[in-house]
């Protein structure tokens, strides 16, 4: 699971040094619009539907991997 | 290549970057300089009050026309057509928000056909794939103001880029058939030249259609050609006896009825026609015929065949978009196949003389050599793009670099060539670009195919240069660039009297001093002066 996360990071921000510690504020790749596409991109790789204010919570890898997972058990 | 697109949603992520540039939402009149193509992407807002909606659109062709004085002349312009994604109707007599997009589409349409730098993408190709729920996916619109689903947003891309290849005249040139169950029903050796199924009821109805489809595209400019396993007197039968058959013998540029290797053949086609495989498709119901072809010519396009003749109509409307569909036929196009049949009276015609400049002479070659100008740029820039074998350094251009070329006080010329056979049109380019008061360069000399080995390349250049010399020219820089098509004139400068100076990788580099050189008088042919 988090390795497939991890991957979508690496795609999204085409960059393969990404790791769990990336976030907002440390990645420069990780911008508005790159944020739809990780939310599309996200969205396409577990099938869940990701809601606005989930969106605004995923501010880093934790709190993206804390929400998937979250919807994957439910 | 850069482009500048001007949006009222967001579309970032359709485009992505850095090769395109976005405009602000709904803003006209900041625009970037220096892009090559500049887009008008607006969708129709979504609205819940239509008059103001109907309002608003009606002022979009008026920004358009605004934006067209604003972008660079030798930019190119690519207006996208409108579609209402949110059709809400309060009355459903009330058309009022359809007619003005109607409105608007047609007067766009009717604007590029009367500017050369100026095309229209029609967006319903593009929206008629999917429904509206599929198109927009509305958390994205109210979180991003994105009005095409992001998830939609790679065939989006892909599909732009389709349409833009189209725009630049990218195209196969020929399409190569076997016979027995591709063109009509059934074989021939069984079951008789009017046995086979063409014509009538399914599945001669079909086979009936896929061929008048066939003859649309050949009076659209694309070369047919045959390839099959056949007794070349059966299928000549059929061509001449069948009364349903609506290709006819001579539609076709090019015919190999025999039991040899399909690829072979193919070769041979590309040969007698002097087209590169890369531009022909080969279409045959055979799977076992298609894998052969596939793994000897990997070049030549093999489209899997339909398992049921029904499936004939939705597969050539297939190959019309995949392979064959341009923005806009050019005169060329409308009489290749003509000329290529011409060329076959001329191989004929060679045969009789065994003189080869008394064959020159007999074909009343002239030629005659135009500045670039609005009506033959489209033309010139094909070619720059389509040419392979003849063409010295192989650069490709747009319509819009032609432009930019010639603003930048450079000479672009073009020929114009026929015979006693035919008008071969505008089948030659010459760019010079200017070093010095005395210098120049050739950037460009390319020679279409059709009407090469008639020394016609040696009198369009001496042409050009002997008015250079008297315009005060002293020194010719020329430049032939190797690639694995354009062996043929490798030392095309050297027989046309230039002085090789450096050679490095392949690549010749020559000089010429007019001063030094009598430039010789081709006598078989006529040159009207420019």
């Amino acid at each position: 699971m988090r390795e497939k996360l991890i991957n979508v990071f690496r795609k999204t921000f085409e960059d393969l040094n990404i790791d769990e510690t990336v976030s907002q504020k440390n990645c420069e790749n990780w911008d508005s619009l790159n944020h739809i596409n990780l939310i599309v991109e996200l969205e396409n790789e577990f099938n869940v539907s990701i809601e606005p204010d989930e969106m605004d919570e995923m501010k880093d890898f934790y709190a993206v991997e804390k929400i998937i997972s979250a919807k994957l058990k439910a | 290549m850069r482009f500048y697109v001007f949006r009222n949603f967001t579309v970032e992520n359709l485009f992505g970057n850095p090769e395109f540039i976005y405009s602000g939402y709904n803003d006209i009149l900041t625009c970037d300089y220096q892009s090559d193509v500049y887009l008008w992407l607006y969708f129709v807002p979504v609205a819940l009050n239509r008059s103001k909606l109907k309002d608003e659109i009606k002022t979009y062709f008026q920004s358009i026309e605004l934006i067209y004085n604003n972008v660079p002349a030798n930019g190119t312009f690519l207006i996208f057509t409108l579609r209402d994604f949110y059709n809400i109707k309060y009355q459903n007599a009330d058309f009022s928000v359809e007619n003005e997009i109607d409105n608007f589409n047609r007067q766009v349409v009717q604007f590029a056909k009367e500017r050369q730098n100026v095309k229209v993408v029609d967006i319903s190709d593009f929206v008629c794939r999917y429904s509206v729920n599929q198109l927009v996916d509305w958390k994205f619109f109210c979180l991003s103001k994105m009005i095409i689903n992001p998830k939609l947003a790679t065939s989006f891309k892909s599909w732009f880029f389709e349409q833009f290849d189209k725009i630049q005249y990218k195209r196969k040139k020929c399409a190569i058939f076997d016979l027995d169950n591709t063109l009509w029903g059934g074989v021939i050796g069984e079951d008789g030249s009017n046995g086979i199924k063409i014509g009538g009821n399914y599945p001669g109805s079909a086979f009936l259609m896929f061929q008048e489809g066939l003859v649309e595209l050949m009076n659209a400019g694309v070369i047919l050609a045959i390839c099959s396993k056949n007794n070349e007197n059966d299928v000549l039968e059929v061509f001449r006896e069948n009364p349903y058959m609506r290709l006819k013998r001579e539609d076709f540029s090019a015919v190999r009825i025999n039991w040899d290797s399909k690829a072979e053949n193919i070769k041979q086609i590309a040969e007698e026609l002097n087209i590169g495989l890369e531009s022909i498709i080969f279409i045959d119901d055979n799977p076992i015929e298609r894998e052969l072809v596939k793994a000897f010519l990997p070049e030549v396009e093999v489209p899997d065949f339909p398992e049921q003749p029904y499936e004939l109509l939705p597969f050539f409307s297939f190959l019309v978009e995949k392979y064959f569909s341009v923005y806009e036929l050019t005169d060329e196009d409308k009489l290749k196949n003509s000329q290529y049949k011409a060329n076959q009276q001329r191989d004929l015609a060679k045969s009789k003389f065994i003189d080869y400049s008394d064959y020159l002479k007999s074909l009343e070659i002239e030629i005659r050599i135009e500045n670039a100008n609005k009506f033959n740029i489209p033309r010139i820039a094909q070619l720059t793009q389509k040419t392979n074998q003849f063409n010295l350094k192989t650069k490709r251009y747009t319509e819009a670099n032609i432009r930019k070329i010639i603003s930048e006080n450079n000479l672009v010329f073009c020929l114009n060539v026929k015979d006693k056979f035919g008008d071969s049109g505008i089948t030659g380019v010459l760019i010079l670009k200017r070093l010095s008061d005395a210098e120049i360069e050739i950037d460009t000399f390319l020679l279409s195919c059709r009407i090469l080995a008639k020394d016609i390349e040696f009198a369009f250049l001496n042409e050009i240069l002997s008015i250079q010399k008297q315009n005060g020219i002293r020194y010719v820089n020329a430049v032939y660039m190797p690639t694995n098509k354009n062996s043929q004139v490798s030392s095309f400068y050297e027989k046309a009297g230039f002085t090789l100076v450096d050679e490095e990788l392949g690549m010749k580099k020559y000089k010429l001093d007019l001063n030094n050189i009598t430039l010789k008088e081709i006598s078989t042919l006529k040159i009207e002066k420019a």
